[in-house]
């Protein structure tokens, strides 16, 4: 057990920090192309893509340094590269799961950002239950046509293309009758629908498809094999960038004290408050304790063990610390944990929330809603530990059952 | 970074398991708990002779020169077991003398610790309750070339069998710590009855207790850094302790849910038993992380290490609670019956809350060092 970064991290940690220092910009990047801009710019300095491997455009680089860099960019608060779900985990799929010509089609400006992915997964009736998908695909020589409706799409009106769930045998059992394809968004019978979230901004969207096309090349595995594929595309999701959220939130703590030192309440600063006090002091040794947790994640995967289904504890760790942090922020500011963004006479710190981008700690505490629900609920991740960690016995589900 | 143990830390982990597993069971525990010392001596001296007891102390003196993560590694295995008995007061009483101590200081109680003929008892909390080294009442006056000691320190752990007690005291140069004999003349002890019947503590009077020059650990006045610093480590074992005892409790939950059935069904399949043994190993790994890390701040001699023991205090406190808890209520009516076994690590978890400072003491040390 040595829990000292070794000297050649130290040594990226300061190399990065210097490069985020200097390169950060001032302004937040607002439109498309200035974000692909700034994407870009890291993507030029190696700090994109890191973990993926050199001979498809990455920097096979080590997943502390990988971590390094996240945590140094919370550190800048330096705006997110933009292409974070292809990068993070369909990139990741395609270098496992794909054929050599869908690497050489996609990866390369998947990582430079000159075309933007999204996910096709969720549907209205297919949540938590996700092999209950609808979305047909259905065999017209060398391609299939596609017709269903998706939901939850992040990314989904700036969105090229998309990773595609979609039933190809409707007699197998559900998780045996899906297949997994890559999916051309700029077509004619796919339409992107904006919605509206409880923060007031729109960062999903709804995927209507009718009629639209997927190539047979672009397949990903074998056809019915998609479910096998999701997963391993969902693991992605779930181990990545532990280090460099506990900076934000640990960022956003500090924000909370000093607005408890400006704020009074009953004549004196919040800060003296023995109930605040005790309150901070509680929501920072959950944080810390998360940011430890992270390390002992960051030393098994740097040692390359497995880290599937632990990852279930982390996301679920994590977001649920998420919502009692804001939740409490909130609490502890009184009325002035409710403003929006651009409130007149607003005293309060920015914050970054979980979607990447700056708010105030009522956004935050919105966007905390969502951790717990997207990528596998809290309730799903649940099952998992208790099925696959504590080898507790399955539920008897009707699904599961074969029928005649 | 590597957050795993070494395989000789492994190792030493899976033999105190064997161990307790053999000589520590809950038929010993039950047994002690009618016992009038309520520990017992042959387990004692067994443990020193596995180097147990000597584990953090210097080699010269019949230790092995180890750290805060190996002595948590073993408290996790006695809190999993139970064990009753003043292992952590001992270590840490050692650990003092060997930061602190004089050279006859060290011959007269390190080979003695080692070897498993002295057992030592901490009398941190003082008259008001107070764990804040400041705010100790007991007063030490000159008294010829040595001292008199006057004052309550209430909730000693295992001062009645105890060969030397660590006194914090306040003398006119500032406060002061003390190697003082539990049984000296002017100490009155009266033993509690308290939930956990392996935990035996005892409330102290001190009027006028005479004290040599000698008796002094370090230089007086110069009390507090020490004092702070065994807290603190007096705290990440506790916390492993509790960590131990919320494995255990786990553990126990989930084997049951695995084979008690109710509907005609394995209650570990229903969602509302298998979430909650979920969120109860997500409470044991983080309280994991949390008490090796500290332990290894400690060793490592961090800037962050004070705070990483209050976080480790503060945070497993509340977690091992909630364990425990959880695993009576996933065994139901058995869980809450004196014969089954759950209690002993339930109450075990509830005694530590309350030492070496509880959660609501380390959560103001945390506010005052990271808003200051």
């Amino acid at each position: 057990m040595d829990l000292n970064y070794a000297p050649e991290d130290l040594a990226f940690r300061q190399a990065t920090r210097r490069w985020f220092a200097a390169n950060t910009p001032a302004v937040e990047p607002k439109t498309l192309a200035e974000r692909k801009a700034w994407h870009r710019t890291m993507y030029d300095a190696g700090y994109v893509g890191m973990l993926w491997p050199k001979e498809y455009g990455g920097r096979g680089a080590t997943p502390m340094q990988q971590a390094i860099v996240q945590d140094e960019m919370a550190r800048a608060s330096a705006p997110p590269p933009i292409n974070g779900l292809g990068i993070g985990f369909i990139g990741p799929t395609i270098i496992v799961h794909g054929t050599e010509a869908q690497k050489q089609r996609y990866l390369r400006k998947m990582l430079t950002a000159e075309e933007i992915w999204c996910q096709l997964y969720s549907e209205p009736n297919a949540g938590s239950d996700l092999a209950g998908l609808k979305t047909r695909a259905d065999d017209a020589g060398d391609h299939m046509v596609v017709n269903g409706q998706k939901i939850w799409t992040s990314s989904g009106p700036i969105a090229d293309w998309g990773i595609l769930l979609a039933r190809t045998d409707a007699k197998a059992p559900k998780h045996k009758g899906i297949s997994c394809f890559l999916f051309n968004m700029r077509q004619p019978g796919v339409e992107v629908r904006p919605l509206k979230q409880i923060t007031g901004s729109s960062l999903f969207s709804e995927v209507f498809m009718t009629n639209a096309r997927a190539e047979s090349a672009d397949l990903i595995g074998t056809l019915n094999g998609g479910w096998g594929i999701a997963q391993t595309t969902l693991g992605y999701e779930r181990g990545a960038n532990s280090l460099g959220r506990v900076t934000r939130y640990m960022t956003a703590f500090h924000q909370l004290v000093k607005s408890a030192k400006a704020l009074s309440r009953n004549g004196k600063p919040l800060i003296e408050d023995p109930v605040v006090r005790a309150k901070l002091g509680k929501a920072f040794a959950e944080l810390e304790v998360q940011r430890y947790a992270a390390l002992r994640v960051l030393s098994a995967l740097s040692k390359g063990e497995p880290i599937s289904s632990a990852s279930s504890i982390t996301k679920l760790s994590y977001t649920e610390f998420e919502k009692r942090f804001f939740e409490l922020s909130i609490e502890i500011l009184g009325p002035w944990g409710q403003l929006m963004p651009g409130s007149p006479d607003d005293v309060t710190e920015e914050v970054s929330t979980s979607s990447g981008e700056p708010g105030t700690f009522a956004t935050a505490f919105l966007w905390s809603r969502a951790g717990t629900i997207y990528s596998g609920s809290s309730e799903i991740q649940k099952n998992v530990i208790g099925e696959r960690v504590l080898g507790l016995p399955k539920e008897i589900r009707a699904d599961r059952v074969t029928k005649g | 970074m590597d957050f795993a143990f070494t395989s000789d830390q492994q190792l030493l982990k899976n033999s105190a398991r064997a161990f307790l597993d053999e000589h520590c069971k809950p038929a010993t525990v039950r047994m002690l708990w009618d016992d009038a010392r309520g520990e017992s001596e042959a387990m004692w001296k067994e443990m020193a002779q596995l180097g147990w007891l000597g584990l953090a102390l210097p080699e010269v003196h019949g230790g092995s020169d180890l750290g805060l993560v190996e002595c948590s590694l073993l408290l996790e295995e006695l809190g999993r077991a139970s064990y009753p008995g003043p292992f952590l007061p001992t270590v840490l009483v050692g650990m003092g003398i060997t930061r602190a101590g004089t050279d006859a200081q060290k011959q007269r109680w390190l080979p003695a610790i080692c070897a498993g003929g002295a057992r030592a008892a901490t009398a941190f909390l003082d008259g008001e309750l107070s764990w804040a080294p400041d705010a100790i009442a007991t007063r030490a006056e000159k008294s010829g070339s040595g001292w008199t000691l006057s004052g309550t320190k209430p909730f000693v752990a295992w001062a009645h069998v105890a060969d030397v007690m660590l006194v914090p005291a306040h003398a006119p140069e500032g406060l002061a710590l003390f190697l003082v004999d539990p049984r000296a003349g002017g100490i009155t002890q009266t033993p509690v009855t308290a939930m956990d019947l392996a935990t035996r503590w005892v409330n102290l009077t001190l009027d006028g207790v005479a004290v040599g020059a000698d008796a002094v650990l370090g230089a007086p006045g110069k009390g507090e850094p020490l004092l702070r610093a065994l807290l603190g480590m007096g705290a990440v074992g506790a916390a492993a302790e509790m960590l131990g005892a919320a494995r255990r409790c786990l553990d126990m939950a989930v084997d049951y849910a695995k084979v008690r059935e109710q509907f005609g069904q394995p209650i570990g399949s229903f969602q509302a038993i298998r979430h909650k043994c979920a969120e109860m190993l997500l409470e044991v790994e983080n309280s994991h992380a949390a008490v090796y890390y500290a332990a290894w701040a400690r060793d490592a001699g961090t800037e962050d290490a004070d705070l990483a023991a209050s976080v480790a205090k503060a945070y497993v406190g509340d977690a091992s609670r909630k364990v425990c808890g959880e695993a009576i209520q996933v065994h139901g009516g058995i869980g809450f019956t004196w014969e089954y076994d759950l209690h002993l690590y339930f109450k075990r978890a509830k005694a530590l809350e309350v030492q070496y400072g509880d959660a609501d003491y380390h959560r103001e040390l945390i506010t005052a060092k990271v808003t200051a």
